[in-house]
């Protein structure tokens, strides 16, 4: 038998193995839900700032076999938070969400030199790993770093960056880079932690909002400086892109990571078609997850895998009352044999 | 029509068609200073323009922020040629709207659009922004009288907040009286269905069309 993290890394190398990997990458795609909150009784929006209850859900993930690997931290505003967005933590329902921007303009960047860097949620995430590093080695440790179109866009109003990726694009430029440096620092204390593989979501970075041009200029060129860094230390990496792909397939292609994640709107089977050569990940249904029943989930969780997704893992972050059952349908299903 | 007229007419939509805001603020002045109605310039220029921008969007020749500069360069001209409408342009009776994210989700690029989609096909949009207390919709749609609400939202968390915002216009007694479209990431037209929305739009575009026939003014 393969253990969880044997399965992962076999096919981040592309070998074959029994039968695809069940796993929820955590931030953006955030595992957790109520069910789990209140078994353990740890509860968000506490988890969000302390490294030991986020260590303790992200276990309680695995070991209720909702998902085969930990991942934390379980929001995508801690990078944002860390550049001078101010967060409102949520509730247990509610994620946490960026309530005021740091800056008004891309020109502007520079000011945010002056913000007392709040770490405090990055020390958590990075306290957090290492826990989990601690307990299971058999367990894959996934970190999650926000993707750099989205940290930026979390920083300042995303309709005028935007428009700034266009009307000031050497600012944009100098600012995405600025962003990003901060993006693989923190990326790399994670893997100094004991994350095995980095997770990117960058879910504002959609060909639909940027078209094929700007995402090849921004998102693509901002992920693969992650992915690159990440690479030189041996570590796996997921990036996962929302939104339609059909016109940016070709641009797609070009990020450099060891697996591409899409959101339930681009099926398995055309992806796999398009990107012939690349690993990919998911996409069970997290409107199904949520207020759908086992079997319906079970059924799609198979037609994942028989479309040929490498990785079955849900689309998006979990709804946080998604009953468990529904959760460990998707599990189950691949347990049972295909 | 004078030759110059249906010239600053076509830069007009030129402009707004080729995110050129500078051009439309200069060819607005330049259309004014002819003496031609505002209405027009409104009309068969910024609004053409935009038009033809939508259609571009549609056949994905242009993306989400080609079409945020396309707006802007339209609300630049619309600043300039809406002060000079004649009375009776102004208070013509229009189709009022509420459109805002629901509580909990912050993401409003989506949101925008339809707002400026709705907008450029005449009706007057009260925008509530984001992550909007569910309570201040039915306050809106109220105060304002709204013909139509449009809700969004990109999070399968906040989703159920557009079922609460529809009991609660029933409870005001005024679920008859307001349309009631979603849209967003996670929606869908199935989804509408289940509580009880008049209708789904898969984008802004469609929007509008959803919209037209829900008040049968298409």
């Amino acid at each position: 038998m393969l253990s969880p993290k044997e399965r992962l890394e076999k096919v981040l190398s592309k070998e074959n193995t029994d039968r695809p990997p069940c796993i929820c990458p955590g931030g953006m795609m955030n595992m957790v839900i109520l069910d789990i909150m209140e078994e353990i009784g740890v509860k968000f929006p506490e988890a969000h700032m302390d490294g030991q209850m986020m260590a303790d859900l992200a276990t309680a993930v695995y070991e209720k076999r909702c998902f085969e690997n930990y991942g934390v931290p379980f929001c995508m505003t801690v990078e944002a938070e860390s550049l001078g967005a101010k967060v409102d933590m949520g509730t247990d329902i509610y994620e946490p969400h960026v309530v005021e921007y740091a800056i008004e303009s891309v020109k502007d960047w520079d000011e945010i030199l002056k913000f007392q860097s709040e770490a405090r949620r990055m020390s958590a995430t990075i306290e957090a790993i290492r826990l989990l590093k601690e307990k299971n080695s058999e367990v894959p440790i996934v970190g999650n770093i926000t993707g750099p179109i989205s940290t930026a866009s979390s920083v300042m109003e995303p309709v005028v960056f935007y428009k700034d990726l266009r009307k000031n694009n050497a600012k944009a430029h100098e600012f995405m880079g600025f962003v990003t440096d901060r993006l693989i620092d923190f990326a790399n204390k994670q893997i100094e932690a004991g994350a095995d593989v980095i997770a990117i979501s960058d879910p504002s970075g959609t060909g639909e909002i940027l078209g094929p041009k700007l995402f090849e200029e921004f998102a693509v060129e901002y992920i693969n400086r992650i992915t690159d860094q990440v690479k030189k230390q041996n570590r796996g990496t997921i990036v996962h892109i929302c939104g339609q792909m059909k016109n940016v397939y070709r641009e797609v292609n070009k990020i450099r990571s060891d697996v591409l994640s899409f959101d339930s709107i681009v099926g398995i089977g055309e992806a796999k078609k398009n990107l012939a050569d690349r690993l990919i990940m998911g996409n069970v249904s997290t409107y199904a997850l949520e207020f759908g029943e086992p079997s319906k989930i079970e059924a799609l969780t198979l037609k994942c895998v028989g479309d040929g997704s490498d990785i079955i893992s849900p689309a998006c972050g979990l709804g946080m009352k998604s009953p468990i059952g529904n959760v460990r349908a998707m599990l189950g299903s691949l347990e049972k044999g295909i | 029509m004078s030759n110059k007229k249906e010239e600053l007419l076509k830069r007009l939509s030129e402009g707004v068609v080729e995110m050129e805001e500078d051009d439309v603020i200069e060819t607005s002045r330049e259309y004014l200073d002819a003496g031609y109605p505002a209405f027009d310039g409104i009309m068969d220029g910024l609004v053409d323009g935009m038009n033809r921008a939508s259609q571009l969007y549609e056949e994905e020749e242009y993306f989400v922020t080609d079409i945020l500069l396309c707006s802007d360069a339209m609300y630049e001209g619309l600043n300039i040629l809406r002060p000079h409408l004649p009375g009776s342009e102004t208070e013509k009776v229009k189709y009022k709207g509420v459109i805002g994210v629901v509580e909990g989700d912050t993401h409003d690029i989506g949101k925008n659009l339809v707002k400026i989609m709705l907008e450029t096909a005449g009706f007057e949009m009260f925008d509530l922004g984001r992550d909007v207390p569910l309570v201040d919709f039915v306050k809106k749609a109220k105060e304002v009288d709204a013909s139509f609400v449009c809700m969004s939202t990109l999070m399968t968390t906040t989703m159920g907040g557009m079922e609460k915002v529809i009991e609660m216009l029933k409870e005001e007694g005024i679920r008859d009286d307001v349309k009631v479209i979603i849209g967003g990431g996670p929606i869908s037209k199935k989804f509408a269905d289940t509580i009880g929305a008049d209708g789904y739009s898969y984008n802004a575009v469609e929007a509008v069309k959803l919209i037209k026939s829900l008040l049968k003014i298409a």
